[in-house]
């Protein structure tokens, strides 16, 4: 996932409407400093979360970088609402949420508001560049269970336990695995996931 | 019996990023330092002005537990952390990290410590000075986290129970 801060590799964040969300002028401006030497223009600032609720519900968003707003952790809050309340395609919109501190008592909140990556400040250019084209890119699948909507937590792909699948994905991903494991005369081409 | 729905959805970020046009990649990380240099100095007049409230949040404290108290020096510290590194003062961001983690530590336990907390607001204060040398800084640091490091323990099993 590392980039090479000297490649000249391009990428486009130009057309991308990102959504940024931080209560604090300081941490607001950082941010769009960030984003706009990286390319983004068509920024909505939130400072608020009635604003980026506003914006969430009427603009289609392309990424949404929001801080926790540590002690309140507000922040989580607006990602868990956007993830359960927003039409398609913002209830999937690529979320990074970013934290100067995560209390003890927020942890668990962290890691199941639904965001797709959680950044801890002093946030690096080139970790933010990393950490957006990695969300761009990946294909994890949203869950949308009773307690829990996001995109699946389980992104270290390590297998089942014991060998042995539970769910499709499961069966699907070892299917494939078998398969690319097969000589290239006994390969079938991948049946493509729907997107929805 | 709880229902699980897998959805897999295509971000339309991916084919934005993918588009013509756009920036190489070096030339965009050096715009984005360029603007973040460019906000240097308003950075650190913000610093210090979080760092004026902050001490006179910490004077107005006294030895027994405040919870409002305590979560206002948090709210104050957590703002500054990120600042620091856009300062040229990095240390400053591991030094507020260290105060969050020991007011934390002390909401968790329900119990204030007047030194650890000023040593820490000094050295915020200390921090900010342009010309402390480097191992300074970092001797300040190993201070600070051996204070705040006394009472994670204590949290960690205050908060499990």
């Amino acid at each position: 996932m590392a980039l090479d801060v000297a490649s000249r590799a391009r990428f486009n964040l130009e057309k991308a409407a990102v959504l940024l969300l931080d209560d604090t002028p300081l941490g607001m401006s950082i941010l769009v400093q960030i984003v706009t030497g990286l390319g983004a223009k068509q920024l909505y600032r939130c400072t608020s979360v009635e604003m980026a609720k506003e914006i969430a519900t009427h603009q289609e968003i392309d990424l949404a970088i929001v801080d926790a707003m540590a002690p309140e952790g507000k922040g989580y809050d607006f990602v868990e609402w956007l993830r359960r309340e927003t039409q398609e395609p913002n209830c999937y919109c690529p979320t990074l949420i970013t934290t100067g501190h995560t209390p003890t008592s927020d942890i668990v909140r962290a890691r199941d508001c639904g965001g797709h990556f959680i950044i801890k400040k002093p946030i690096a250019p080139i970790v933010m560049l990393e950490r957006i084209i990695w969300v761009a890119k990946s294909g994890r699948p949203f869950l949308f269970t009773g307690s829990y909507v996001g995109p699946d937590r389980r992104f270290r792909d390590d297998g089942p336990p014991d060998g042995a699948g539970r769910r499709r994905e499961d069966l699907a991903r070892a299917a494939a695995e078998a398969a690319a494991q097969a000589p290239p005369d006994q390969q079938e081409s991948p049946e493509p996931h729907a997107a929805s | 019996m709880t229902s699980v729905r897998f959805v897999f959805p295509k971000p339309r970020l991916n084919e934005l990023l993918r588009s013509p046009g756009g920036l190489p990649v070096a030339e965009a990380l050096e715009q984005a330092h360029a603007n973040l240099e460019a906000i240097r100095p308003t950075c650190t007049a913000e610093l210090l002005a979080l760092l004026e409230l902050c001490e006179a949040s910490y004077w107005n404290l006294k030895d027994a537990y405040d919870e409002p108290a305590v979560t206002e020096l948090y709210s104050l510290a957590v703002k500054g952390i990120g600042a620091g590194e856009i300062c040229g003062r990095p240390a400053i961001d591991a030094a507020l990290t260290s105060f969050c983690d020991l007011l934390d530590h002390l909401r968790t336990l329900k119990r204030y410590d007047h030194e650890a907390v000023g040593v820490h607001v000094r050295a915020w204060k200390l921090l900010m000075m342009a010309d402390l040398p480097q191992a300074g800084a970092e001797q300040i640091l190993d201070g600070l986290l051996k204070v705040s490091r006394r009472y994670a323990a204590e949290a960690r099993a205050a908060s499990v129970a």
